[in-house]
């Protein structure tokens, strides 16, 4: 009886142990997504969803990776940094993906580095653009998009070459990415002779920036340099309008000023006319698959992509390409073939990693007719900037 | 006229705009403790619930939110009406600690049911009239749908105001706030009349969230910061008077605005509670006197 016993038990002992390893052998490859599916930030985190989903289904319809399919496990950081953290502890403890991708803010993507780190597993950082993601030199970190300085860099190179104007004000929100690109301009217009009039920060949340605007306008400055959201982008064009602001130049830190609501009557509607942004990518970027990726897009969302969606589809095909190198699934190896990749191209142009970041061309855009166009740099553009922004009252 | 007068002007006219709003949830917030000598820690979250019932009917139906506002107020009447027979009711004789704790209660399930049921994003209402350039008049410009949600929010104040002191029905709220032991022995139904007044206050926030859906972005916690005005406001007036609330409003919107006019947005919230703290220690019965019996 007993050493019936004792042989049921060993027999399903053993049959756990053969089934276990056959499921994951069999099983499928899971790269965890950190992203804002909701709160605030949904709206990038939709575009990252979107991106991810197009990737995945390409990548899958090749035949996955290392013969076995790739799977997305999301988490949803709600927007919020200490969630963003618990989706690596999540992921990577739980449900044991090989690799990370996001988060969406730099805000969110900054608290998850430090963990990144200890957890010792690669992470392809898509969209946040404060350069202090960076600052860790973290061997397990690698951005795929350009950064703050690159956009205050590409800003002002614009401007120099269109006009030259004399005063700038700062006006951003005051999480990470509104402060990391006010940093960097606010540096990099002082060092390029700019004169810096105004620098404003205000809570995204709060929708009344009049008096942040009046401020800014009583220092008549020639140009007025946004770090902001999307609500808040909308909501910062229309009471500009309100309050009668008039520079020269509208620019912007992309982000809200770069999402595909923007200048739709969902979004800042008309008063998004003459707006210039920053930008990663657009669907007529000069890359192969550029326009590929754009069809799809249009063809499952019924509406143009972004750059954002567009750094999240990169990222996963980046990630695929990783570990088909690596030949397995080890973070270490998977950590080496992403330092030693050199792709010469590819739907978000080039990309290799310098030190964790991909050197990216930053593009000027602005928005005439309710559409992005590039206006810089000059050989890339599509239509001549206008310049200065019509007065408000002159605009019909 | 100088420069600093009109942005001194322009300030406060920005802030009687916001502060007529912040009058409507006051009073609600004051008819209720003054009836009922019932704290509501959900009055915020009621307003949130007014604020979704109006951007349901206007993202669903196409309702403006001028018209929308009006079935935010009716629903949240009868919706307050349930709440006070089924929760408040039955509790309004315990200890104030006991109200605390159920009124808080409340508005968690209402903040989480509807993070339940419409997730945590972030909405914006946009409406032709918000995105119209500005009314404006010499030096000052109005946005357009916050002088309407003003107007219409005076149209309810003023109305409320007047039911409160001339009608039956105010006058018997008014009686059980005076002595709620004597008011039945006068023939007055005290529990269907607190009922009213509970549904009417909670009414008032449902209205003035419908009128605010187009000036804020709308998510599931966004009453929060409501209902701790909503205490300012109604302290500033002197606890539990109506006519204090509305002008307590008043004065809150202005604060705000001045604040955030010379010191930055990020003050305002502050500048408020030291306006508080300030009141509670130093004038209790409110900047406006006279403490209701």
């Amino acid at each position: 009886m007993r050493t019936r016993l004792i042989a049921a038990i060993l027999i399903l002992f053993s049959a756990v142990c053969l089934v276990t390893p056959m499921a994951s052998a069999q099983g499928t490859i899971k790269i965890g997504v950190i992203t804002s599916l909701t709160g605030s930030q949904a709206a990038f985190g939709e575009a990252h969803k979107n991106g991810y989903a197009i990737a995945i289904d390409e990548i899958n319809a090749k035949g996955g990776v290392l013969g076995k399919k790739v799977e997305l496990d999301f988490y949803d950081d709600q927007s919020k940094p200490d969630q963003a953290v618990q989706g690596v502890s999540k992921l990577v403890d739980q449900d044991h993906v090989v690799m990370l991708l996001g988060a969406y803010s730099s805000e969110n993507t900054k608290a998850i580095i430090n963990p990144v780190s200890t957890h010792q597993i690669p992470l392809i950082i898509p969209t946040a653009t404060a350069d202090n993601v960076m600052d860790s030199k973290s061997p397990w970190v690698f951005r795929i998009c350009a950064g703050a300085n690159d956009y205050a860099r590409a800003t002002l190179e614009f401007l120099k070459h269109n006009g030259s104007p004399k005063t700038i004000a700062i006006v951003y929100e005051k999480t990470n990415f509104g402060q990391a690109n006010m940093q960097a301009m606010k540096e990099q217009a002082t060092a390029a002779g700019l004169q810096v009039v105004a620098v404003e920060e205000y809570e995204a949340k709060a929708p009344d920036y009049k008096a942040v605007l009046r401020r800014v306008k009583d220092k008549n400055p020639d140009v007025v340099y946004f770090g902001s959201y999307l609500l808040d982008a909308t909501t910062l064009m229309r009471q500009s309008m309100e309050v009668d602001l008039n520079p020269k130049y509208y620019t912007s830190a992309g982000t809200g000023f770069a999402a595909a609501e923007f200048p739709t009557p969902k979004g800042a509607g008309r008063n998004a006319e003459f707006t210039f942004s920053v930008s990663q990518w657009l669907p007529d970027a000069p890359w192969p698959g550029s326009k590929e990726f754009d069809a799809e897009y249009f063809k499952r969302f019924n509406s143009h992509p972004q750059y954002h969606a567009m750094q999240a589809y990169q990222s996963l095909q980046t990630a695929a390409i990783a570990i088909t190198n690596a030949k397995g699934t080890d973070a270490a190896k998977i950590r080496d073939a992403l330092k030693n990749l050199n792709l010469k191209t590819s739907a978000f142009g080039p990309v290799k990693f310098d030190n964790g970041q991909n050197l990216h061309t930053v593009l000027i855009t602005q928005v005439q007719g309710g559409k992005y166009h590039v206006v810089f740099p000059a050989n890339l553009a599509d239509v001549k900037p206008v310049i200065p922004a019509p007065r408000w009252a002159d605009r019909k | 006229m100088p420069r600093f007068l009109t942005d001194f002007i322009q300030a406060c006219m920005d802030g009687l705009l916001t502060g007529a709003l912040y009058a409507l949830i006051g009073m609600g917030l004051a008819l209720i403790f003054g009836v009922m000598r019932i704290v509501n820690f959900a009055h915020g979250a009621f307003l949130m619930v007014g604020m979704y019932v109006s951007w349901v009917l206007f993202d669903k139906f196409q309702v403006n939110p001028y018209i929308g506002f009006l079935i935010s107020g009716l629903f949240l009447f009868v919706f307050g009406y349930l709440v006070y027979r089924a929760l408040i009711q039955p509790i309004r004789d315990r200890s104030d600690f006991m109200q605390i704790l159920m009124t808080t209660g409340i508005a968690l399930i209402l903040v989480d049911s509807v993070q339940l049921k419409f997730g945590a994003d972030y909405h914006q209402t946009i409406i032709d009239l918000t995105n119209r350039p500005p009314f404006s008049f010499g030096a000052f410009t109005l946005n357009r749908a916050a002088l309407l949600s003003f107007v219409i929010a005076g149209v309810f104040i003023v109305g409320l105001q007047q039911f409160v002191v001339r009608s039956r029905t105010g006058q018997a709220l008014r009686a059980i706030a005076q002595n709620r032991e004597v008011a039945p022995l006068m023939g007055i139904n005290v529990t269907m009349i607190q009922g009213f007044s509970f549904a009417l206050g909670i009414a008032m926030a449902g209205l003035a969230g419908g009128l605010l859906l187009p000036a804020l972005y709308l998510f599931p916690s966004v009453g929060e910061d409501y209902t701790l005005k909503a205490f300012v406001i109604v302290v500033l007036g002197g606890m539990g008077s109506i006519e204090g609330a509305a002008i307590g409003g008043l004065v809150l919107g202005m604060t705000e605005s001045i604040t955030s006019a010379y010191l930055g947005q990020q003050w305002a919230l502050a500048v408020d509670f030291i306006l508080f703290l300030l009141v509670l220690s130093l004038k209790p019965s409110g900047i406006f006197g006279r403490q209701r019996a």
